[in-house]
């Protein structure tokens, strides 16, 4: 596997705080890597640092086996950033003009101009003048004007319309299928779920998890298995035992919340119980990030 | 060199469209060159010489609040909305990009000494000599670079709105002191004294000469080219400071 993106040990220390606390990964060619975590755990800081906008305190950063600054990596590399406006006083043409000949091997402008998903006459509109969504569309676009063979996003979906972020996805999927390497911040779960291929978990500076989303899911200790059953269920026994941690009924179903899935169902059958229709539902993301970061309220759920 | 000339000529465009741009650099000082010198007639020995002085006044008065102002306050806010950050990761070195700053500004200048020259041609009928015109606009063009390196100093300050204000500060009294609006002359002579060792002095000296018949004195091209030294340590220093500290926000 190319190896596309290294960090060794990168601490960041701020003034007051310390930002990032001895954070090491690698990321090969092809994957698409969602760094989570709850406000403040380091993603921006993160983010920065990878493209060489913020120079660690200690530690090591590599693109593309040079350092991020290098005029190289920069021709490789595209991002859409947080807190960015456009450049005012052009059009929004001029500008994706301008930004093509800034690469070598650039996206061409007819391309682009699909990816802002603007009319002709939006076009030629001044960027001062476009709506919030219509200015991130641009941002994409001009992300992508290098044809990047690996693309930053700090939070992208921020202020999107459910289309444009459908359409966001459908393209950064087509992306990641050729080949293209992929790294975004988000605060949506969900979004990291549907779309990464792997999780990088943060918090407070820690880098906690690194997996795929089904591996950090597997994390989550409680499981449910459910089921049907028509003998009366026996409730007290089962809630004896350890690994039980809930039973209740619901919808006719028996729901047993359990931490060792294979116990309960070995224990449903000592006990001779006929179930019928047995399901085991797995941790839901959402529980995974908030038993690793004990963040109560979460933005989930979005989409 | 194909991105410097294209980011060059879309600096150049984005200054046209900007209004305030425009509006302070070429209109107001041809209305106040239409207003001293056809509604207030001042009672001068030579009007010709004074329409043809003035005119100059005006001209430098635009490129200064051009450089001072609209130059230094552009580079604050595009650093606080935030696009100068995406334009720290495209694979063109920051020096280029300001390059193309500077010879858009320039490009605009350039135009604006044509028209104000033209307006004083039409409206005036002013008597210059080809060489003399020529003289006056390359000296107002190439004498902006002090101002622009001040410009470049005010782009260091941290907030749009502080460095507005104290542009504004700057530049006033600048054009005040130097001659700019009444001739040096005329100025009580302690004024004279600060006046004559200020940047817009020497800069409107060397215009007045020619148009006078002289040539820019020596000491008015020292006095620029140590002025746009001096401003153009403080603003580098005060560039490396800021990167050095490197302080930004978390999230």
């Amino acid at each position: 596997m190319e190896r596309v993106i290294e960090l060794q040990q990168i601490t960041k220390q701020f003034p007051k705080k310390l930002a990032l606390n001895n954070v090491s990964f690698s990321i090969n060619k092809g994957e698409v890597v969602a760094i989570l975590g709850p406000n403040g755990a380091g993603k921006t800081t993160l983010m920065h640092i990878m493209l060489g906008l913020l120079s660690p305190s200690a530690g090591e950063v590599n693109i593309f086996n040079q350092p991020p600054h290098k005029r190289k990596v920069r021709d490789k590399i595209g991002a859409m950033l947080q807190d960015v406006s456009l450049m005012d006083g052009v059009k929004v043409i001029e500008l994706l003009q301008l930004f093509t000949t800034y690469y070598s091997n650039p996206m061409p402008l007819q391309l682009l101009k699909q990816l802002t998903n603007l009319s002709e006459t939006d076009l030629k509109m001044r960027t001062e003048k476009l709506s919030g969504g219509q200015k991130r569309r641009v941002s994409f676009a001009l992300s992508l004007a290098g044809n990047p063979e690996l693309l930053f996003f700090d939070e992208p979906t921020v202020g999107m319309d459910i289309a444009s972020r459908q359409k966001f996805w459908r393209t950064i999927q087509q992306y990641a299928k050729a080949g293209k390497t992929v790294v975004f911040t988000t605060h949506y779960l969900q979004e990291a779920d549907d779309f990464a291929n792997r999780i990088l978990l943060l918090n407070q500076g820690h880098l906690i998890q690194d997996g795929s989303p089904e591996a950090i899911k597997r994390n989550v200790s409680r499981q449910i298995v459910s089921f049907l059953t028509h003998s009366p269920f026996p409730f007290p026994a089962f809630k004896k035992l350890p690994y039980v941690l809930n039973i209740y009924e619901k919808e006719n179903r028996i729901m047993i919340e359990t931490n060792n899935v294979e116990e309960t169902i070995a224990a449903l059958f000592a006990k001779n119980i006929r179930i019928k229709d047995l399901q085991i539902e797995k941790g839901r993301l959402e529980d995974a990030f908030s038993q690793l970061t004990n963040v109560e309220e979460l933005e989930g759920n979005i989409i | 060199m194909r991105v410097l000339f294209y980011q060059s000529m879309i600096e150049a465009i984005r200054l046209f469209r900007n209004f305030a741009y425009i509006f302070w650099t070429l209109v107001t000082p041809l209305a106040f060159y239409i207003l001293y010198t056809k509604v207030f007639l001042t009672d001068v020995d030579n009007p010709k010489m004074w329409q043809a002085y003035f005119l100059m006044s005006m001209t430098m008065f635009g490129m200064m609040g051009g450089s001072i102002i609209a130059f230094g306050v552009r580079i604050v806010s595009e650093r606080q909305l935030g696009w100068s950050k995406l334009l720290q990761i495209v694979p063109i070195p920051g020096i280029t990009l300001f390059m193309a700053k500077i010879i858009g500004q320039t490009i605009v200048h350039a135009i604006v000494i044509v028209i104000m020259f033209l307006g004083g041609f039409f409206i005036n009928g002013i008597e210059l000599t080809l060489s003399q015109w020529f003289a006056c606009g390359v000296w107002i063009l190439l004498g902006t670079l002090p101002f622009l390196a001040l410009g470049t100093i005010i782009g260091t300050i941290k907030k749009a709105d502080t460095a507005t204000g104290i542009a504004n500060l700057l530049y006033f009294p600048l054009a005040i002191l130097g001659g700019m609006w009444t001739p040096m002359q005329f100025l009580p002579e302690t004024i004279q004294k600060i006046g004559k060792l200020l940047p817009s002095y020497h800069y409107g000296n060397g215009a007045w000469q020619v148009v006078q018949g002289g040539a820019p004195e020596m000491e008015n091209i020292l006095f620029l080219t140590s002025y746009f030294l001096i401003f153009m340590l403080i603003s580098t220093y005060r560039r490396k400071k800021k990167s050095l500290s490197n302080v930004e926000y978390i999230s």
